[in-house]
């Protein structure tokens, strides 16, 4: 193989980079808790299904277009009916419920059945 | 430019290391066989360790780095703590640093291959690593929370990590767009992506791993455990012949003959052909740690 030059090292003078066990262990240790406590972990999302979401359902709802927010529920189309009075009184109707109708309580939440295979 | 260690070329390591360039291959093949198992997603709640696009059809597991961009959107609407994304990583830094960046990335796996094709590759200064924290900390965690904090869903931002990213393109942009135009609609994967896949591989061609080295956050992010984890490389100056086979070996440009656990380091291991550089693990015993004694 052709050795590319280099400085002259002096191996004497070199540190050995000798990597002591505590630091990397204790390392290990708070990563492992975490992953153990996170797989575990409910978050203070709701499921569309009204429980509350684990980490593991937000994770996956990441990658399959699952997280819905208040924002971008879009209100139900108006109505169209073949009878133009009934469809009148089925606008007239759909317009009070707008009026009416409350924002959601929750600004986020997660569907579990979401399966959008690009989310982005 | 001469060497100027005399005769390097024909000096020859005491008691050469493995030749690990020939395993390599083989056990990245394996660990390509694990991420993209086609189990279905029903893993895709537990995010790996590796660079590799959970919008694959094939993918197992979630992207690591999609998961944390995803949690930086979503915290002006929720405050939440990615703890199993959080303890993963760290397991995985602690343990090995960036061994799995050199082993079980298939992202790297698929611009090592590339890589092989002719071309001499173009050296890069070692300060283009450091565009690796960048791409982290701006286009990773702070521009989806800016934009998340604007009321934009992290799937709808049009500049996001997720957006710019040569993995999903080829990963997923391309099976999907192949699906698409066999279904006679056409190419779906937008052309700046799709301009962004050509690039990334024209530029695989002429700079080895130009993803890992430049731009690859994960790879950051765990190569900054490279300094204290488990697993590392350890300098024997008994053995070294200053014959410089570390630092040719060397395809990510990391200075070896000065220090090799950095976060340059993919942990290919090829520099332990020389024998000197030897994988070792850190054990709480008081271990045989080689001394500094001048080599005869």
């Amino acid at each position: 193989m052709k050795r590319i030059p280099q400085p002259p090292v002096n191996p004497a003078l070199r540190d050995v980079e000798h990597h002591d066990f505590w630091p990397g262990f204790i390392a290990v240790l708070i990563g492992g808790v975490l992953a153990f406590g996170g797989a575990r972990h409910l978050t203070g999302v709701d499921t569309v299904g009204g429980s509350t979401a684990s980490e593991i359902q937000l994770v996956k709802a990441f990658s399959s277009g699952g997280v819905q927010y208040a924002s971008q529920i879009a209100p139900p189309p108006p109505p169209k009916l073949e009878d133009p009075a009934a469809e009148a009184e089925a606008l007239d109707r759909w317009a009070k419920q707008q009026a009416n109708a409350t924002p959601p309580s929750w600004k986020i939440r997660v569907d579990t059945d979401a399966k959008t295979s690009c989310p982005t | 430019m001469e060497c100027p260690v005399p005769n390097c070329q024909q000096r020859e390591p005491v008691a050469p290391g493995w030749n690990l360039s020939r395993l390599r291959p083989w056990l990245q093949t394996g660990f390509l066989g694990i991420w993209l198992a086609p189990v279905g997603r029903w893993l895709h709640g537990i995010p790996g360790c590796v660079f590799h696009c959970y919008s694959c059809p094939l993918s197992s597991f979630a992207c690591p780095v999609g998961v944390a961009a995803n949690y930086a959107a979503l915290l002006p609407a929720a405050f939440e703590v990615p703890y199993l994304l959080i303890g993963l990583l760290l397991v995985v830094g602690a343990v090995s640093g960036s061994l799995v960046c050199g082993w079980a990335c298939p992202f790297g796996f698929l611009q090592d291959l590339l890589g092989k094709i002719p071309p001499r590759k173009i050296s890069l200064p070692g300060w283009v690593g450091y565009t690796r924290y960048v791409v982290l900390v701006g286009l990773v965690l702070l521009l989806p929370m800016i934009l998340g904090f604007k009321g934009i869903p992290y799937e709808n931002q049009v500049v996001s990590i997720c957006r710019l990213c040569p993995a999903g393109a080829l990963e997923a942009g391309v099976p999907y767009s192949v699906q698409s135009v066999l279904a006679g609609k056409g190419w779906i994967m937008s052309w700046f992506k799709t301009g962004i896949l050509l690039s990334f591989i024209a530029a695989a061609l002429f700079i080895h791993r130009p993803w890992c080295r430049i731009f690859c956050p994960l790879g950051g992010f765990l190569a900054l455990f490279n300094r204290f984890s488990l697993f590392h490389l350890r300098f024997n100056p008994q053995q070294c012949v200053e014959c410089n086979l570390c630092r040719s070996r060397c395809s990510m440009g990391v200075k070896v003959d000065q220090a090799v656990n950095v976060t340059g380091c993919i942990r290919c291991l090829e520099c332990t052909t020389c024998g000197a550089l030897e994988p070792a693990f850190a054990l709480p015993k008081k271990d045989s740690a080689p001394s500094k004694e001048t080599p005869a």
